[in-house]
């Protein structure tokens, strides 16, 4: 195990504005494999991971970047100035939950899904940057298609799509609900 | 019971939720639910129903009368939700016209709303995973925290359709009606000053309170030509008109590029 790598990228992590990601840490550190990078990020991650530290190294977005601990949020927050992040809607994350799972989408398959007209509500979604589009359906009167964004990825948290819940997790949810209501 | 299932037995306002055999055994606000397979999957579990074997009759009587009960009509959400009381009476009578042969399991008329709300189900329950993970995302910052969600930093106003404004219009005009109907004034009002007078007004950063505003017009016919100076703004998306709760006045801002500004600021 080479401490000074761990050290390195530390250090290259810390000064990163965006999530850093594997591969710009191999084009940094040329000649070191992947496995030996990924072997000392682990142990960073560790080290951080155990009490005696206000930040850790959270894996989002692709990449790895500090941030606070969940603990810290409400110091966090009088240091910002900040009285609360406002969360999503009901209806923005309805809209945007069936744009994850049903993209590329259109307008009008979202508003089918949910049975309510999504028009405005994919407007807010795409102001906020959780969704783009992504180009044109060759269906009639050409509606836009919809994906979500690189930032919708880091807001949850995720690497990539893949980490979206799975069908596993969804009826699991499901199993629950129906259980408590018996 | 799990944050999951408590989050969304939550979402309909149940008063009160005990049993008894009146009538109203629960009163449900329209508001509460996003929409009609929202309410259609309430009451499918409020009876504890098997979602793949529907008592349409049942489920279809439950919710027209849920419909009938609520008081207060929104135009632009009741046409969705009369949309799915259409395809339940529609389902409903495909099932009682005579066939010939026995219809195969996939030809199940019911076989449509099933699918539909299988996969609204599904996407209900990813959005309260989404939640979860939204909420513990919110409270790890980094340095470059990311900004607050563009919009998110004032309260989640109800933007109010067309039907509210002229229901608050109504209300205005009655109320002047009455104050001088026996004044009678010369002066023509154009609309092309009404609308700049209203944009001058909204430029200046103004909030406009809607009633208030009209109150302040000198005669009937001018209170009319603002209004729709102010129903052309909306709608050419140049001034935003937000309602905080029910019944409460409608307030109008012009709208800026992406961001709107708060009538709070």
């Amino acid at each position: 195990m080479n401490e000074g790598l761990k050290d390195i990228i530390e250090a290259l992590i810390f000064i990163s504005q965006e999530p850093l990601t594997i591969e710009r840490m191999k084009a940094v550190l040329e000649g070191v494999a992947g496995a030996e990078i990924q072997a000392a990020l682990d142990e960073l991650r560790r080290g951080y991971e155990a009490a005696g530290h206000g930040i850790r190294v959270a894996h989002t977005g692709g990449g790895y970047i500090f941030a606070t601990k969940p603990d810290h949020d409400r110091w966090v927050r009088r240091l910002l100035q900040i009285e609360r992040k406002n969360k999503l809607s009901s209806a923005a994350l309805e809209s945007l939950a069936a744009v994850a799972y049903h993209q590329p989408v259109t307008q009008a398959e979202i508003s089918a899904i949910r049975g309510v007209d999504s028009t405005y509500t994919l407007k807010t979604l795409l102001e906020k940057k959780l969704i783009k589009i992504v180009g044109r359906k060759k269906a009639p009167g050409n509606p836009l298609v919809y994906r979500t964004s690189e930032r919708f990825l880091l807001y949850f948290g995720l690497n990539s799509l893949d980490e979206l819940p799975s069908e596993e997790e969804i009826s699991k949810i499901l199993q629950e609900e129906r259980s408590s209501e018996g | 019971m799990t944050d999951a299932a408590s989050e969304f037995l939550e979402t309909p306002e149940i008063v009160p939720p005990a049993e008894t055999d009146g009538r109203d055994i629960y009163q449900v606000r329209l508001e509460a639910f996003e929409g009609p397979l929202d309410l259609l999957l309430f009451l499918i579990r409020k009876k504890k129903i098997d979602i793949h074997d529907i008592p349409i009759a049942a489920i279809t009587r439950d919710y027209l009368d849920y419909l009938d009960r609520k008081e207060r009509i929104n135009l632009d959400r009741e046409a969705e939700f009369l949309f799915i009381a259409a395809l339940l009476i529609y389902i409903k009578s495909q099932m009682l016209l005579p066939r010939e042969t026995d219809l195969a399991e996939q030809e199940d008329p019911r076989q449509v709303l099933v699918n539909r709300l299988l996969e609204f189900q599904k996407v209900r329950a990813a959005c309260s995973l989404l939640r979860e993970r939204e909420e513990a995302q919110l409270l790890e910052w980094r340095r470059n925290f990311l900004p607050p969600l563009a919009g998110e930093s004032e309260p989640d106003f109800a933007e109010v359709s067309l039907f509210d404004l002229a229901e608050s219009f109504f209300l205005m005009m009655k109320r002047k009606a009455e104050a001088d109907t026996r004044i009678i004034r010369g002066r023509d009002v154009s609309s092309e000053e009404k609308m700049k007078e209203l944009l001058g007004l909204l430029r200046d950063g103004q909030v406009l309170d809607f009633l208030a505003y009209f109150e302040t017009q000198a005669s009937l016919e001018e209170a009319f030509v603002s209004f729709f100076c102010l129903l052309e703004l909306v709608k050419a998306r140049q001034a935003v008109a937000v309602q905080d709760e029910l019944f409460q006045t409608i307030r109008v801002w012009i709208r800026k590029d992406g961001r709107r500004a708060g009538p709070h600021e």
